[in-house]
């Protein structure tokens, strides 16, 4: 039934929609733990949460980290999926082309969906190389933990440089591009919006993108601009 | 009368499926702003006969935008620029003298293409006969007031119901899918208690079909409802995955 | 030659006519319908349903249209409705009702036995249509809505939105869908009937041409039914769609099919006018607009002012004037030939002065914009999108078209024509819409042959038959395909100077001039001898561009015109010996004082039945089957 749904123009919608929406809570769980380095100058707090999650959640977090990889790899390649199917469809693209506008959904957005999709995946492997097996700096001895990993100096470190420093910002763009037609695609996708909340949903998608992406951006420009 | 104008056409000829396919720029000396936009065409059919030359040929019959027989992507949008109106509807009051217009065809490895802009939506029939029904053959139906059925259902039926086949929706989705087609049918009957006794069938049938036909996958670009002669909304979409999802996970029939 | 139109009407009571049929026929056994092969063409209301029905039953069923679905027949253009006798509204409706409405509406031209038929099983469709997943419109609690429609005295039209026609063709394409899934239906799509293979006496076969390809096929069965619609394109304007022809129909007749009463026409009067030379085909408007909208023209010819400056005392509102009891609800054929009136008189407005105005602009003052917006928004919008013109400022232009044609193939009671074995359905037939035919009820005919009639007559006929063995590759097969194929060479090989479209248009105007609202005998003989000129002119200096093997439009619309070519003769001939006011059928020499209608019902209370001449077109023998009328009067109407 799984494969049936994997690979019928419908199941694949729903799995891309179900995954998005797990995808999207996952980032934002992630942008409301980055604004943990604001808590405090030292970093302690934003030292304490990494903490946490890596040594206190014991095989949860393992059991997450799993879940999250499946889920990313099944988005990934339905979109992937998708997007050679279209080539299939039509071979042969129009001469000319454009929306209809009205009650259109197209956009820039919507039509980069894999572009931007494949950015975000390049740069998070990036992310994970650059911070979870980035240098492992030392913290001072906190209360109750004491020595635990200074995941906050290699922000502040990593953040400070321009490659860093411009292209995360870059990219959360990019995420908030993929999430502006992302959400309430997801939701379409469900089955779950009816004629009169489309532009309800679809507005909501919009400000969820973009409140993903702002979130994001406010630690490495505060960083890089030595807000912080 | 009305004041003549000149209207430039770069139209796709293709003398078959095999053969190839190249633009051929023609022009219009005296459009009149009343013709419709097949009209237009009819009128270069016959300056090009006069010269000696093979006619455009395209679909066409009702012209009065119910029969989906026409169906030319017209300066990139399917129908043309005219909101909720098939082409044969289009007036060339639109355009304005010296205008030049692009005119293709569907483009669908599912649509092949027959001739110049006439392309082969048979795909859309095969949708049909897989589950586009219900099953009551003739002389077996009830009184046809024992099924109470509100008003909201029968009207919201009715919007899906009003289809007109033309395969807009999949000539002007990016991924050529032919969701909102399906989905109307689908639609349609899931707001109507006939169709309830079939409606898993109905549903995975369908789907199935329509994949198999070659149509992409619906990336929900809702661009199928912009070009929809009759506005059907992408609401068919929503309610046609509801009950695909219900169906494969019942898992019967 | 008295005893050839046997119309076959049952005995008994009106009331048990069917019910003694039904009870007296063969039947097929059900193992043995599987050994039948029924070619049904056209895949409107009345193919659809039929091709459906006969499918369901065990029949194999080949289906043929020459659109490339099912689902474009030009039934889906019917935008009012359907009428029925349920009496849902409890406002006194019964069989009885809608017969007499029928057969009167008819001008009393039609059967008395076929129309009551028609009006009992018109129930059976509603239900039937339901429970397809006709998208009917409701009341809020439930049940059915009813409207009434073109004057009827009571609520019994069933619609949905203006859409009906789309609806009920849909429901029937979704029912063949079904026996095409299955595999009892073998459906042929881009297929033109080109000619009907007659092997000793019977019709067995028809001759296609695929529309894509150009091959041209044989088909054998046991019996042909054509539905192939009306063909109200001989005017070249009208409001069928661009493929409608008579193609099949005239094939046949060539075959030895009697043609019945050609000359019916019904011309609607609410169409959106003619803008210009280019204009390819007409669009109508429902006539309820007539209820809220009042029809005038200035009362001074040539009158060039803009419509809202012309102030009321000079303003003709001429049906309300000449039927003060009607005003502007008079039947359509009334409006029509009243319109025609007025714009010779040079009182015509518009660019090509050949309408007359409909205005709100009373009503609107009266019930306010919103009213008349709720009643008529997608009319309103329709006419906007077409002539660019807001209705709701400027009265609405509107001039008279070709709609609808009550002539058709001569049937008996079971809908078979001359030739055993033929079959013919719908707006095909000539059968039950007399001289006129009213709204809402085509689309019942349509389906009440298809659905509740044929699935009888047909097994009766295969059941009492001996339909011999035969195989397409008989003399007769070879002959018909040899035929076609040689029109089609002629066709291509003329390489004249005109196009098909300018004789086209140059026939529709010898049809509407002279066998259109308004006849005179001098009219239809310069008819009858224009036409047969152009015929002569056509064969000889046509141009049709392209191959016979390929997709070519123009090939398929010469084949066409020339068939209306020798069909448009006829109607003039038909108009000619017809010497009575009736229906759509009006002769200027036969009307009252006051310019009505003048029937003769001591003379002409027959229908005309033509058979073709093989020797000479131009001399076909008219047969008379006589109307009996046992169970209504004969009445005058009128509607001052």
């Amino acid at each position: 039934m799984l494969t049936k749904l994997y690979h019928s123009p419908v199941g694949k919608k729903v799995v891309t929609g179900i995954t998005g929406i797990a995808l999207t809570l996952f980032v934002l769980v992630h942008m409301t733990g980055n604004l943990a380095f604001f808590a405090d100058e030292t970093g302690e707090a934003y030292n304490r949460y990494s903490h946490f999650l890596t040594h206190q959640l014991g095989l949860l977090f393992y059991a997450i980290e799993i879940v999250l990889l499946l889920i990313f790899l099944l988005h990934l390649s339905i979109g992937v999926n998708i997007w050679l199917g279209k080539r299939r469809a039509r071979p042969r693209p129009y001469d000319t082309y454009r929306t209809a506008g009205g009650p259109s959904r197209q956009t820039v957005s919507s039509r980069s969906m894999v572009l931007t999709g494949v950015i975000v995946l390049a740069f998070t492997v990036w992310h994970l190389v650059s911070f979870k097996y980035g240098t492992y700096y030392d913290s001072p001895p906190y209360d109750g933990v004491g020595v635990i990993r200074d995941i906050a100096l290699l922000v502040r470190e990593r953040f400070a440089t321009p490659l860093y420093g411009i292209g995360y910002p870059a990219v959360m763009l990019l995420l908030a591009v993929h999430l502006r037609h992302g959400v309430w695609s997801a939701f379409q996708s469900l089955g779950a919006v009816r004629p009169a909340a489309t532009p309800a949903v679809y507005g909501a998608g919009t400000l969820v993108g973009i409140a993903i992406g702002i979130g994001f951006l406010v630690l490495p420009l505060a960083i890089f601009f030595q807000f912080v | 009368m009305a004041h003549s104008m000149r209207i430039n056409l770069k139209i796709w000829r293709q003398a078959g499926p095999d053969a190839p396919g190249r633009f051929e720029t023609y022009a219009v000396e005296e459009a009149n702003p009343h013709m419709s936009f097949l009209e237009l065409l009819d009128v270069l059919n016959e300056q090009l006969i006069k010269e000696g030359k093979e006619p455009v040929e395209f679909d066409h019959d009702c012209r009065e935008g119910i029969c989906g027989s026409c169906g030319l992507v017209v300066n990139g949008v399917a129908h043309g620029p005219q909101k909720r109106t098939a082409v044969c509807q289009l007036h060339m009051r639109h355009y304005g003298d010296g205008d030049t217009i692009v005119v293709e065809p569907w483009r669908a490895t599912a649509f092949p293409l027959i001739r110049d802009l006439v392309v082969d939506r048979s795909a859309f029939d095969r949708i049909m006969a897989a589950g586009g029904y219900v099953s009551v053959s003739t002389g077996n139906a009830p009184d046809a007031n024992a099924v109470l059925i509100s008003k909201v259902d029968a009207e919201l039926a009715m919007d899906y119901a009003s289809c007109i086949g033309c395969g807009a929706s999949v000539a002007a989705c990016p991924n050529a899918s032919a969701s909102l087609f399906t989905a109307a049918k689908v639609a349609q009957f899931a707001h109507l208690p006939q169709g309830h006794p079939e409606r898993r069938r109905r549903v995975r049938s369908m789907v199935e079909t329509m994949e198999a036909e070659g149509f992409g996958d619906c990336s929900n670009h809702a661009e199928c409802e912009a070009v929809c002669p009759k506005g059907i909304s992408i609401s068919a979409i929503a309610t046609m995955r509801r009950e695909y999802m219900k169906a494969v996970l019942s898992g019967s029939d | 030659m008295a005893p050839v139109l046997d119309a076959k009407i049952p005995a008994g009571r009106l009331q048990d006519k069917w019910d003694n049929y039904k009870n007296s026929i063969k039947l097929v056994n059900p193992a043995n319908k599987r050994k039948h092969t029924i070619l049904v063409v056209g895949t409107g209301l009345a193919g659809g349903s039929a091709a459906a029905t006969l499918a369901e039953l065990g029949y194999n069923v080949k289906a043929f249209t020459i659109l490339d679905s099912a689902r474009r027949a030009h039934s889906i253009a019917a935008q009012g409705g359907i009428n029925a006798a349920k009496n849902y509204p409890n406002d006194g409706d019964t069989i009885w009702r809608l017969f007499y409405d029928t057969i009167k509406g008819g001008d009393y031209r039609s059967r008395e036995a076929n129309v009551y038929r028609l009006a009992q099983v018109s129930n059976n469709i509603i239900d039937q249509c339901v429970a397809q997943g006709v998208p009917f419109a409701r009341e809020y609690g439930g049940l059915l809505a009813n409207r009434s429609f073109g004057g009827a005295q009571v609520e019994r039209t069933f619609y949905a939105r203006g859409q009906t026609g789309q609806q009920l063709l849909l429901g029937a394409y979704a029912a063949m869908s079904r026996q095409v899934a299955k595999g009892k239906i073998q459906m042929h799509t881009r297929s033109e009937m080109l000619d009907l293979v007659v092997i000793d006496g019977r019709a067995r076969g028809i001759i296609t041409r695929n529309l894509v390809t150009g091959e041209i096929e044989r088909h054998l069965g046991d019996a042909v039914l054509l539905c192939t619609g009306g063909y109200g394109n001989v005017y070249y304007l009208s409001t069928n769609a661009k493929n409608c022809n008579v193609t099949a129909a005239w094939r046949a007749y060539r075959r030895g099919a009697y043609f019945g009463n050609p000359c019916f026409t019904q011309i609607h009067p609410t169409c959106i006018p003619v803008s210009g030379e280019y204009q390819s085909k007409l669009t109508l408007m429902s006539e309820s607009l007539r209820n809220d909208g009042r029809v005038w023209v200035p009362k001074q010819p040539g009158d060039s002012r803009r419509p809202t400056e012309i102030p009321e005392e000079e303003r003709d509102y001429f049906l309300e004037r000449r039927y003060p009891s009607f005003g502007n609800l008079v039947p359509r054929d009334v409006a029509s030939r009243n319109s025609k009136y007025v714009c010779d008189e040079g009182r015509g407005v518009g660019e090509t002065q050949l309408a007359v105005y409909l205005d709100f602009a009373d009503s609107i003052q009266r019930l306010g914009r919103n009213v008349i917006e709720e009643r008529y928004g997608n009319l309103f919008e329709m006419y906007e999108r077409i002539t660019g013109e807001n209705p709701y400022q400027v009265p609405m232009r509107i001039y008279p078209a070709v709609h609808y044609t009550m002539g058709g193939l001569w049937v008996d009671y079971e809908l078979q024509s001359t030739i055993p074995g033929l079959f013919v359905l719908g707006e095909a037939n000539f059968s039950d819409h007399g001289g006129n035919r009213l709204g809402a009820s085509a689309l019942m005919q349509g389906l009440a042959d298809g659905y509740f009639v044929i699935p009888y007559s047909l097994g009766h006929y295969i059941a009492g038959s001996r339909i011999e063995a035969a195989s397409t590759a008989h003399d007769a097969f070879e002959a018909a395909e040899s035929e076609a194929r040689g029109r089609i060479q002629k066709l291509l090989t003329i390489k004249g100077n005109r196009t098909v479209t300018e004789f086209h248009r140059d026939l529709g105007r010898i049809m509407w001039d002279n066998v259109g609202m308004s006849r005179t005998a001098d009219g239809l003989r310069i008819a009858v001898d224009e036409i047969a000129a152009l015929r002569d002119q056509f064969w000889q200096d046509v141009f049709v561009p392209g191959e016979p093997t390929t997709y070519n439009k123009n090939l398929e619309f010469a084949g066409r015109v020339a068939d209306f070519l020798e069909l448009g003769e006829l109607m003039a001939r038909d108009a000619l010996i017809r010497e009575e006011s009736c229906g759509g059928h009006f002769r200027e020499e036969f009307q009252s004082e006051d310019g009505e209608a003048l029937r003769n019902d001591k003379d002409f209370t027959f229908v005309s039945a033509w058979q073709h001449n093989p020797d000479d077109i131009r001399k076909p023998t008219m047969h008379k089957e006589p109307l009996a009328f046992e169970n209504v009067e004969l009445t005058t109407r009128s509607y001052k």
